[in-house]
C-alpha cells in the first residue's frame, strides 16, 4: 500500500482549491492550504509536508518565492508547479527554483494523486507540455562558453523519452516501448530535471535571468 | 508655512488680488489700485508711462498678470509665479535702461536682484532652500563679475550679460521643467494603464463575460464553450513571439486543433517543440494532421487526444495520439478515403510519410513527417 502523503495547497483561488481536494485520491492528505506567498512560507515551514502543490502565479510574487524562501530551511518538502500558463519562461523560472515537476491545471484527479507520490518519491514530473519547452530549450548544439557539456546537453536516450512524453505516452508505456524498465525512464526524467535546474546553456540562462532568478 | 511666505517674496506684492469689478484688460491694474487704495487710472497711466521705456510698462504688465491670483484665489500657481517673476525681472532690467542706466550696471543690478529674489522666495518657486540659495549666490556673482569685467574693459560684457540671463534663466527653470517633465510622464503612464484598464474590460465582456451568459443558457454546451473561450483568452494573454517571427507552423496546428475541438468536442492538446515558417509541404502536413485528429474524435471515443509537434533541423514531425478504442490498420478497407487519401496520400504527394500505429483497444498514434 501506498504510504500518505502530506500536502500543502497553494494557489490564490478558493475554488480551484476545493477542486484540488476533491479530486485527491485518499493516500493524500491535504494538511494546509494558502492563496499567497506570506501565508505559504510560514504554513509550510511550520506543516513540514511531504509536498506541496503550487501555483506558478501568485498575487505576491509567484510560486517561485515561494521555493526560495522555504527550501533552504525544509530541503525535505518537494515542490510540484500547477498552473494553467503556458509561457515557457515562467514554467522553466520554477523548475530553475527547484519544483520537482509541473502539470497543468487540466490534469485529472487521479493522474495528479499519482504525480504527488512520484515527486514525493523523489522522482521528477513532466507534463507533456513541460517535454515540448524542455526539448526547445535544448535544442541544437549550441552551448554557452562557461557551460558543463555534460548539463548543457541531453542524451539520445533523454530526448527519446522527452520527445514520448510529449506525444501523450506515460513512463510506462514509455518502458515498454523503449523496452527498459519503468525504473530507468523515471531516472532519465530525473537526469533531464537535474540538467534543467543545473545548465548554463544559453537559453536557459536567457529564461532565468528575465525571471530574475541569478 | 503660509505666514514664511507672506514674510518672504509675495509681502512685496501684499494681498494683491487681480480685480474682478472695474477691469479694462485683465484687472492687473484695477487690482493694485483696489490694494494701494489709489485710483486704478493712476495705476494705469504709471504702466503707461513706463511703456515708453522700452516697453517696460507693457512686460511688467504681464508680468504682475502672471504672478497675482485671479480673484478669488489665495494664489495662482507655481507655473505662473515663475513666469511672472521673471517677466518683472526683465521689466526691471527695461525700465532701468530707459533711466539711462549704463547697460552692465543695469544687468548686474537686475542679476542681484534676481538672486535676492530667488534666495528669499525659495518656496514660491517650488525650490529646495539649498538650491534657491545656490541660484542666489550664483546670480549675484554674475551680477558682480558683469559690471567689474566691464569696467576692467575685458569687452566681456558683450557675451557675459546674456550668458548670466540664459543661467539664471537655467537655474530657476530647470528644476521647474524636471518637474513638469514628472509629472507629464506620470500623467501619460496613469493615461496608458487606464486604457489597458478599459481595453482589458472590452475583452473581458466581449469574452468571458459573453461565454459565461452563453453557459448559463446552455449548460449542456458548458464544455465546448469553455474550451474555446480558454483557447481565445490563452492566445491573447501569451502571443506566441517566435511564430510571429518564424512563420505560422505551430499557429495552424493550433487552429486545425481548435476546429476540431469545436467540431467533435474532444479536447485537443497541442504540445510544440520549434516552429517553422508555412509553406505548400507543411500545409500540407498540417492539413494530413487535422484529418488524424478528426478520425481521433470521431471513432476513438476518447475525450483527449494529443498532439506534439516537433520541427527539427532536418525534418518536421507531428504526432497525434489518442488512448482510444484503436484498430487493425491491415483490416481497414485501402479504399477508405480518410487514412489513404487524406493522410498517406497527402503526405506522400510532398515527399512525406505516414505511418499509423494501432491496434484494438491499444488507442492510435498517426505519425507524420516531412523533411525539411
Amino acid at each position: 500500500m501506498t504510504p500518505l502523503r502530506r500536502v500543502v495547497l497553494v494557489d490564490d483561488h478558493d475554488l480551484f482549491r476545493a477542486g484540488v481536494r476533491a479530486g485527491l485520491g485518499p493516500a493524500v492528505e491535504v494538511v494546509g492550504e494558502a492563496g499567497t506567498v506570506a501565508d505559504a512560507v510560514p504554513l509550510i515551514k511550520e506543516l513540514d509536508p511531504d509536498v506541496v502543490l503550487l501555483d506558478v502565479h501568485l498575487p505576491d510574487g509567484g510560486g517561485q518565492a515561494v521555493i526560495v524562501q522555504v527550501a533552504p530551511e525544509r530541503p525535505g518538502v518537494k515542490f510540484l508547479a500547477l498552473s494553467v500558463s503556458d509561457a515557457a519562461e515562467d514554467v522553466i523560472g520554477v523548475i530553475r527554483a527547484g519544483a520537482r515537476g509541473y502539470v497543468t491545471k487540466a490534469i485529472s484527479g487521479e493522474e495528479l494523486t499519482e504525480a504527488v507520490h512520484r515527486v514525493a518519491d523523489g522522482d521528477a514530473v513532466f507534463s507533456p507540455r513541460l517535454a515540448g519547452f524542455v526539448l526547445d530549450a535544448f535544442r541544437g548544439e549550441e552551448v554557452s562558453g562557461t557551460g558543463d557539456p555534460e548539463l548543457d546537453q541531453l542524451t539520445a536516450r533523454e530526448r527519446e523519452v522527452l520527445q514520448l512524453i510529449a506525444r501523450g505516452y506515460t513512463y510506462k508505456e514509455i518502458a515498454s516501448r523503449l523496452y527498459l524498465s519503468p525504473r530507468t525512464v523515471e531516472s532519465h526524467v530525473s537526469a533531464v530535471l537535474r540538467k534543467l535546474q543545473l545548465s548554463n546553456r544559453n537559453e536557459l540562462t536567457r529564461w532565468a535571468a528575465e525571471r530574475r532568478l541569478i | 508655512m503660509s505666514s514664511i511666505r507672506s514674510l518672504r517674496l509675495p509681502a512685496a506684492l501684499p494681498g494683491f488680488q487681480r480685480a474682478e469689478g472695474g477691469r479694462v484688460v485683465a484687472g492687473v491694474a484695477a487690482g493694485i489700485g483696489e490694494s494701494l487704495a489709489v485710483d486704478a487710472t493712476l495705476v494705469r497711466l504709471t504702466f503707461a508711462f513706463l511703456s515708453f521705456a522700452s516697453g517696460a510698462g507693457i512686460v511688467a504688465y504681464l508680468g504682475l498678470w502672471s504672478f497675482m491670483p485671479a480673484p478669488g484665489v489665495s494664489e495662482s500657481s507655481r507655473k505662473r509665479r515663475i513666469a511672472g517673476a521673471v517677466l518683472l525681472v526683465w521689466a526691471g532690467v527695461l525700465a532701468l535702461r530707459g533711466l539711462g542706466l549704463a547697460d552692465p550696471f543695469v544687468w548686474m543690478l537686475a542679476l542681484m536682484g534676481a538672486g535676492l529674489v530667488i534666495g528669499t522666495g525659495a518656496q514660491t518657486f517650488g525650490l529646495s532652500e539649498r538650491r534657491a540659495h545656490v541660484a542666489a549666490i550664483v546670480l549675484i556673482v554674475a551680477g558682480i563679475v558683469v559690471f567689474v569685467g566691464d569696467n576692467n574693459s575685458w569687452n566681456a560684457s558683450t557675451f557675459l550679460p546674456p550668458g548670466a540671463v540664459a543661467v539664471a534663466l537655467i537655474l530657476v527653470l530647470a528644476p521647474f521643467g524636471w518637474r513638469l517633465v514628472r509629472e507629464r510622464n506620470a500623467e501619460r503612464a496613469a493615461r496608458i494603464r487606464e486604457q489597458e484598464r478599459t481595453e482589458m474590460a472590452a475583452r473581458v465582456h466581449d469574452s468571458v463575460l459573453q461565454t459565461l451568459t452563453l453557459i448559463q443558457k446552455e449548460p449542456g454546451d458548458a464544455r465546448r464553450l469553455a474550451r474555446r473561450q480558454e483557447r481565445e483568452l490563452r492566445a491573447w494573454l501569451y502571443p506566441d513571439s517566435e511564430q510571429a517571427a518564424e512563420g505560422a507552423l505551430g499557429a495552424a496546428l493550433e487552429a486545425a486543433a481548435a476546429e476540431v475541438e469545436e467540431l467533435h468536442g474532444a479536447r485537443v492538446e497541442v504540445v510544440r517543440s520549434g516552429d517553422a515558417a508555412l509553406d505548400e509541404r507543411l500545409s500540407a502536413l498540417v492539413l494530413a494532421a487535422r484529418e488524424a485528429m478528426t478520425n481521433a474524435a470521431r471513432h476513438a471515443g476518447v475525450e483527449e487526444i494529443s498532439v506534439f509537434l516537433d520541427a527539427g533541423e532536418t525534418n518536421v514531425s507531428v504526432y497525434v495520439r489518442d488512448r482510444g478504442a484503436g484498430f487493425d490498420p491491415e483490416a481497414v478497407a485501402a479504399d477508405r478515403r480518410g487514412l489513404a487519401d487524406s493522410i498517406r496520400g497527402r503526405m506522400e504527394r510532398v515527399g512525406g510519410s505516414a505511418r499509423i500505429v494501432s491496434a484494438p483497444g491499444e488507442g492510435t498514434e498517426v505519425e507524420l513527417e516531412v523533411p525539411r
